[in-house]
């Protein structure tokens, strides 16, 4: 038996508005995120992604196009940016991003740890000696390659030039760090402090053919879907966004 | 005569269905939830902007970590599909103006969170979070996502009505032309009397259904993953360096309690969806979740994000509960205000039962 209703509701029309104001929010709440697990090695889930099509200008617009998945699916290693700055002389200074000791407070720290993650998160290898047939064989693969690429290029070389810009007559490299974390088996048998050098990876910008699987974007990952890993960055419904 | 059966069975299987729907969104609910919200989400948005401004060209202009133009790329469908994200300030260059808006924005935003005009700067300050937030891509996390939301949900309703400067006004108009309400239509609209809304009601309820989808969400791509369901995860979050404001790698000797850990954040942030809403399970459910994101805040270095989060959760908290727990009302002019809830109690007390 329903509970009597309310004697000061609105008015029918209003409330029929108002109704379908809100399933169209509620579907531009829920299907981003759907959306972002629906994808695969082939693609979005058709039905998802023809489900999503209304509502998609409205999500963005609103930012409501995340997926969610804080520390997810696994809680992975950090990555850093270490930036080196080298003067006329040939004196250089190396730069760590973030940096506990220059970034502060904390939420000025994680903006910085955030860019780092989105650099990562953004990574392309360069295209394949082979590339040319790719692009005969796999035209969208190829496109989708070379735009993620160029992507990458684009964000990496704004962080050089705002560091080029606060540091002028410098030149100014920088590269991705990997910061590896033990098990607590290792931890236990061997107690390393967290920021002990040997857990700092350098991870290389070199073609795809040449990377060790370990660095292999994940959408290489057979059977694996594209699925931002890095905690707190941002997870994005769309490939564009961290 | 089945079939009559079976036609009566549906229709008055869908009568029900629209009266339990009108009394989920259109049942008025008092707002002093969203009040105490409002000024939490208001200072928490006032404080990301003014750490924003400690190092405010790094973040917006030309010289930016992410200049003006790699921001509007990454909108604009230069590297991909383009997408709706838009935000004016991919074209504000020059410092001066920068710091004009920004300045602005600040003001804005602690205007809102006293509750001062709130009709114009809840919307205001909601706008212009939105404008960062297009322009702010790459520099984005958890915090920044359900600060928006939530000031989202709030100018939808009166949440300046009670706690606020315009509750103060509003009592100073009235006293000086000794009516309950201000005089004019949108004097009246302007500082509202803090009585049950409807507005109130359809804001608090899309919040709480985002908060579900959120955790939903959130549960299900942790059950893709491998650490969740081996109880490791917690280890591998304690453990990342970057993300560690106290030491808590002493669980490595202790596997049973972080996998536990694991375990239940992994059900409870699944599982929120549903047992939040039952009576007996809320209390629980938020308890977790103020246990986990008060673990994220202390532990694992996010401590505006863990806040956030659970302000966010505040939404679940009956506000007529919270009205009772705040009994000693610090408004001495409020007779009127108070005299209005009376008039709309009845509503309020005949639907607590199924509501949230």
């Amino acid at each position: 038996m329903p509970s009597p209703p309310p004697s000061n509701l609105p008015r029918p029309a209003v409330r029929r508005v108002l109704s379908l104001v809100v399933v169209f929010h509620l579907l531009a709440v829920f299907l981003p995120p759907l959306a972002f697990q629906a994808r695969g090695p082939l693609g979005s889930s058709p039905s998802v992604r023809s489900l999503s099509q209304p509502v998609r200008g409205y999500g963005e617009f609103l930012y409501l196009n995340r997926g969610y998945a804080f520390f997810a699916p696994d809680a992975g290693p950090s990555h850093l940016i270490q930036a080196a700055i080298t003067d006329a002389e040939g004196n250089r200074v190396e730069q760590m991003i973030p940096d506990l000791q220059r970034h502060w407070p904390r939420l000025l720290y994680h903006r910085h740890f955030m860019l780092a993650e989105f650099l990562q998160d953004a990574y392309r290898p360069p295209l394949p000696a082979d590339a040319e047939s790719l692009a005969e064989s796999e035209p969208a693969e190829y496109r989708a390659w070379r735009a993620g690429r160029a992507r990458y290029e684009r964000i990496r070389s704004s962080i050089v030039d705002h560091l080029a810009a606060t540091h002028p007559d410098h030149e100014v490299a920088i590269r991705r760090i990997e910061h590896a974390i033990p098990t607590f088996i290792d931890f236990n048998d061997e107690p390393t402090p967290l920021d002990d050098e040997r857990f700092y990876n350098v991870l290389l910008d070199r073609p795809l053919e040449e990377l060790p699987r370990s660095e292999l974007p994940r959408s290489e990952f057979p059977g694996s879907p594209e699925i931002d890993s890095s905690p707190e960055t941002d997870p994005s419904a769309t490939p564009e966004s961290p | 005569m089945g079939g009559g059966a079976l036609v009566s069975s549906v229709r008055n299987w869908w009568r029900d269905g629209a009266a339990s729907w009108n009394a989920f969104w259109f049942t008025p609910r008092d707002p002093t939830t969203l009040a105490l919200m409002r000024i939490a989400t208001g200072a928490m948005l006032f404080y990301a902007h003014l750490v924003l401004a400690i190092d405010l060209s790094a973040f917006l202009g030309d010289a930016a970590w992410i200049d003006n133009d790699t921001a509007r790329s990454l909108h604009d469908g230069s590297y991909g599909d383009p997408d709706w994200g838009r935000s004016y300030l991919w074209y504000l260059d020059r410092p001066p103006t920068i710091w004009l808006h920004h300045g602005f924005t600040m003001l804005v935003t602690l205007a809102f969170a006293a509750g001062l005009l709130t009709r114009v700067t809840a919307p205001l300050t909601w706008f212009l979070q939105l404008m960062l937030i297009h322009r702010l891509t790459g520099a984005l996390f958890g915090l920044d996502q359900i600060a928006t939301y939530v000031a989202m949900y709030l100018m939808l309703t009166p949440c300046g009505s009670r706690f606020s400067v315009d509750a103060w006004l509003r009592r100073r108009f009235r006293n000086r032309l000794g009516d309950p309400a201000p005089s004019g239509r949108v004097l009246r609209w302007m500082l509202p009397t803090h009585a049950p809304s409807v507005a109130a009601n359809v804001a608090t309820r899309l919040l709480q259904i985002h908060l579900c989808v959120i955790y939903l969400f959130g549960g299900l791509a942790k059950a893709r993953g491998q650490m969740w369901w081996d109880g490791t995860a917690v280890w591998f979050a304690v453990g990342n360096f970057e993300y560690q404001s106290i030491d808590m790698t002493w669980m490595s000797r202790y596997p049973i309690l972080f996998s536990a850990l694991s375990h239940v954040t992994l059900f409870w942030e699944t599982f929120y969806c549903a047992l939040v809403w039952p009576k007996w399970t809320r209390p629980i459910v938020l308890a977790i979740a103020v246990a986990v994101h008060g673990g994220i805040a202390m532990f694992l270095g996010m401590i505006t994000f863990g806040v956030m989060m659970i302000v966010a959760n505040v939404i679940f908290v009956d506000p007529v509960w919270l009205r009772n727990l705040i009994a000693a009302d610090p408004n001495p002019g409020s007779q009127q205000d108070r005299n209005a809830h009376r008039a709309e109690a009845p509503v309020t007390a005949s639907s607590s039962s199924h509501r949230a």
